[in-house]
């Protein structure tokens, strides 16, 4: 058994060739989360952002061929532009939760870049989640080939 | 119960002394007492932790009642590191997207969408 296996907490680092302030604000404007948030061909049209302790977050994927994943969250702290606390659920089509995740994310300045890292932990969890999510990662998977094919060609 | 182990997993890992001590009977199982000492909490503190780790499957004690070994039971550490995997990918594609967001807009190349 490995240490990892103990934490089922995910940490994701990236850089990013941009200042905090920008990275700071893909997270919290709501205009700014609809451009990225989904995959590749994917609309977030009705994105909304709470930017306060205990604001809402709406983030709903409409993929492609018209299915739509419902996700949610909330803002608990909000310390522009290093570091942001926040929850994301995964709603049913009656927006029922069924998965909460308590994300932290952390922006260093790293001479003009930023160094994102997110650790991401699963609060609770329905086990329907885990086919829901087989399938939104088919959704990614899918839209990063297409991504691939369309980057071939230039 | 059976239908909502995956949020009951989750939610005995979201104490980092539970996770803690996880960690330490992955090494190998052990007693009550001996698992206190590196936490610096009471008996009946541990107790309380090791309650919800057995309701949560994650653990199993052993049946004497002189010396009740707590030993790890991975089968449902199992299914919560296979929900991750997933989520992990989805996470990493949407960095890789997060990404060329952040170099359009740099380059002036990006559409600010606005509300009026």
């Amino acid at each position: 058994m490995t240490e990892a296996s103990t934490h089922p907490e995910l940490v994701l680092t990236r850089t990013f060739d941009a200042p905090r302030e920008l990275v700071f604000a893909a997270f919290t404007d709501a205009r700014r989360l609809a451009q990225w948030w989904g995959p590749e061909g994917f609309t977030t049209p009705d994105a909304t952002a709470d930017v306060r302790p205990g604001g809402a977050l709406r983030l709903d994927m409409h993929a492609p061929d018209g299915t739509i994943y419902r996700g949610g969250g909330t803002y608990h702290e909000i310390v522009p532009p290093e570091r942001l606390v926040f929850s994301t659920t995964i709603l049913d089509d009656d927006l029922q939760a069924l998965a909460e995740v308590h994300n932290t994310l952390t922006l260093l300045e790293r001479g003009g870049k930023t160094e994102l890292t997110l650790r991401a932990r699963v609060v609770r969890a329905d086990p329907s989640v885990a086919h829901h999510l087989a399938g939104m990662e088919e959704g990614w998977k899918s839209s990063l080939d297409a991504l691939a094919k369309y980057v071939a060609q230039l | 119960m059976a239908s909502d182990q995956l949020s009951i997993t989750f939610g005995a890992l979201a104490d980092p002394t539970r996770r803690a001590i996880l960690a330490r009977l992955a090494l190998g199982e052990t007693s009550v007492t001996e698992l206190a000492v590196p936490f610096r909490i009471s008996l009946p503190a541990v107790t309380k932790h090791l309650k919800v780790l057995q309701r949560a499957g994650l653990i199993t004690r052993g049946r004497s009642a002189q010396w009740r070994p707590c030993r790890l039971a991975a089968e449902p550490l199992r299914d919560a590191a296979g929900w991750m995997e997933p989520y992990r990918q989805i996470w990493e594609a949407k960095l890789d997207r997060l990404d060329a967001y952040l170099n359009d807009v740099r380059s002036g190349n990006h559409q600010e969408t606005t509300d009026d």
